[in-house]
């Protein structure tokens, strides 16, 4: 187990390397404008001197070995624009925990109704007219087929209209947090719901579940024991992955809701062009990314023995 | 009235399959004692019926059939009046326990052998905790599983095929049932580990007083561990006798049929025999002898009306119209008769 996950994590790690490499380069094509404050009113020798400054007229072997020494030393620069001469790591650690709450709330709640919700489904597939199975289908197609951008914002503006709700969020008004919280929540309860409930339907006609009938378990204790822990173990590895897509969605809710949060943040820092924070953003969200799917694949080898760690004959 | 003697009596049991709107009559009508103690096969060619008809004493027949006819008697109960899951529960695995076919699939991957033993033990021998460990070890090791304590923290993937099936195994005779019935418990395996699960199963009914019913497409199968066979053909049940009357003096002319189908009866350099045509559409209602549109010794009375049982031998019954006293001699094919005078069973 332990060489596994050594495995696994030398690998994300190169993946990380990799990533932190595509974004310098890219960043070396970005116009030198988002290096400066008043760009226009500077003379061609002034901006010489202040690229010499910041490192960037040396060989591009260097630079790449001088960023990768800051980032190491977790030095990711200061930020030019957004906030003149401030530490990038210390405006991205004021925003995040904001971020992070909503985005785990969200995904608590769509875990607490998306599970119910595939297993009611599933259930409903052995009864005669499958009402919960349709009603949870077209829930599902519906929010996985439409855009999210149109149900959130369908939902800030009628919802809002709720006595105590507002079109924006305040942090000290707990009613202002359930309108994105949920918005975030519901791609997730369909995605959910609609997984498990495959995944339920798929082991519960499989032979171990006759088997388990003929033993005289109650058919109560072969859905929760058997089935739902089995089809659980697939949906394992999309939680870690769940807890990215909703840091991405959340680039939109959080600027439909004014969130002074990590996804404003984002859009913000390209828009200004404040280069050294764009780049400490992506990496932080690469970093993030690697690590769900690490953990994603960690869960999985715990729970599922069948999964032979890191040999490649491994019998399925 | 069932048979004193049986433990387990099916009575005139019809049932019927809804499918996309048509009715199928997956089983017309069967009159069955399994008697206390003993070991009887059901054997019949795939889509006979076999296997819902033995589910349908564990209740376990998919959810769109339904028993729509006739009774199950067991100690003094009517099965077929069973509506509940929990009236059920009575009876699986506490009574009559299935081994399946195919062990490959029958345990759950993700779930140590050890707890799915345990699972039957908690329910069905009233221990808790390490007393049920404890069972589900000897259970383990009355399988002939080395080294229960290691083997009962393993997960399925790690057994052989014929391992599983002994673990399987292992789970029924853990529910303490009064029943065995093994559907076709050798088929998924390899030739050289049938013989040993046929072996145990026989020595756990020996030692357990178990009544074994083994369904099976396989005569080797019925001739190393029956003492009844019940033969049978399109939801219905054709002839029934002790297993050397069937195996020698088969009245039938299905059941001579299907011992013609016996690879060892074949001639080298000759094309194995094989029977013509298909079995009847169940969908539709059969008429008369369901085998006779496959029989080309068929006599007319056989397509209008359903022939009764006829008694061979106090043990011995068949349902053709050829042991009525009016029907003409009709001798069985020329191999069947030498299987008698060879004398010895098919052995698979």
């Amino acid at each position: 187990m332990v060489k596994y996950i050594g495995k696994r994590l030398l690998r994300s790690l190169l993946t990380l390397f990799i990533i932190i490499t595509i974004v310098f380069a890219l960043l070396r094509l970005m116009p030198i404008e988002g290096y400066f404050q008043n760009f226009e009113k500077m003379s061609a020798t002034q901006i010489q001197v202040g690229l010499q400054q910041l490192g960037l007229t040396d060989p591009l072997p260097q630079q790449l070995l001088h960023f990768w020494q800051g980032a190491v030393q977790g030095d990711f620069g200061v930020s030019h624009k957004y906030r003149v001469g401030v530490d990038v790591l210390e405006i991205i650690a004021g925003k995040i925990p904001l971020s992070l709450a909503i985005g785990l709330t969200s995904l608590a709640l769509a875990l607490l109704i998306g599970l119910p919700l595939g297993i009611l489904m599933a259930r409903s597939t052995r009864t005669r007219w499958k009402i919960g199975d349709k009603l949870g289908t077209v829930f599902v197609v519906v929010i996985q087929a439409i855009p999210s951008a149109i149900y959130y914002i369908f939902i800030q503006f009628y919802c809002s209209q709720l006595p105590g709700f507002s079109m924006f969020f305040d942090a000290k008004r707990p009613l202002t947090w359930i309108l994105p919280i949920c918005s975030l929540a519901l791609g997730n309860v369909a995605y959910y719901a609609m997984w498990l409930r495959r995944y339920m339907v798929d082991e519960a006609n499989k032979d171990y579940v006759k088997l388990a009938r003929a033993k005289g378990v109650p058919t109560a204790e072969i859905s929760r024991r058997h089935v739902f822990r089995n089809a659980f173990v697939p949906l394992v590895q999309f939680i870690p992955t769940s807890v990215i897509l909703t840091l991405m969605g959340s680039l939109y809710v959080e600027s439909l809701y004014s969130i002074p949060g990590m996804g404003g943040l984002l859009v913000n820092a390209i828009q200004i062009q404040d280069n050294t924070l764009v780049q400490a953003l992506v990496l932080l969200y690469a970093a993030i990314s690697i690590a769900g799917l690490l953990v994603g694949d960690i869960l999985m080898a715990v729970l599922d023995p069948r999964i032979t760690l890191g040999k490649k004959e491994g019998g399925r | 009235m069932p048979n004193e003697n049986a433990i387990l009596s099916f009575e005139e049991l019809e049932i019927r399959f809804t499918l996309r709107g048509q009715v199928l009559n997956a089983i017309r009508g069967i009159s069955l004692d399994v008697m206390q103690g003993e070991s009887l096969a059901i054997v019949g060619e795939s889509g006979s019926g076999k296997s819902v008809f033995t589910k349908s004493a564990m209740g376990l027949l998919d959810a769109n059939g339904a028993i729509t006819g006739g009774h199950i008697w067991y100690g003094g109960k009517d099965l077929a009046q069973f509506k509940t899951e929990k009236e059920w529960l009575t009876i699986r695995g506490k009574e009559i326990a299935m081994v399946m076919q195919d062990p490959m699939t029958s345990l759950n991957p993700l779930k140590t052998i050890g707890d799915q033993i345990t699972e039957a033990v908690l329910l069905h021998q009233g221990l808790k905790g390490e007393a049920a460990r404890k069972a589900a070890m000897d259970a383990l090791a009355a399988v002939g599983i080395d080294e229960p304590e290691r083997r009962y923290r393993q997960y399925p993937h790690e057994f052989s095929g014929g391992m599983r099936q002994r673990v399987v195994i292992a789970i029924a005779v853990a529910c303490r049932p009064k029943v065995l019935i093994c559907d076709e418990p050798t088929t998924a395996l390899d030739v050289t580990i049938q013989a040993q699960i046929l072996d145990l199963i026989k020595a756990l009914q020996k030692k357990l007083d178990l009544t074994t019913i083994y369904i099976t497409h396989d005569l080797g199968v019925v001739a190393n561990v029956a003492d009844r066979i019940a033969v049978m053909y399109a939801g219905d049940i054709v002839e029934v006798g002790r297993c050397e009357e069937v195996f020698y003096d088969p009245k039938h002319p299905y059941t001579w049929a299907l011992l013609s189908s016996l690879p060892q009866l074949g001639v080298k350099g000759q094309d194995l025999y094989s029977i013509q045509g298909t079995p009847p559409n169940l969908f539709y209602e059969v008429h008369g002898d369901a085998f006779a549109p496959r029989n080309p010794q068929a006599l007319n009375i056989d397509f209008v009306e359903r022939p009764p049982f006829f008694q061979v031998s106090p043990t011995h019954k068949a349902r053709t119209w050829l042991l009525d006293p009016r029907a003409p001699k009709v001798e069985p094919p020329e191999h069947i008769r030498q299987l008698r005078q060879k004398g010895g069973y098919p052995h698979g």
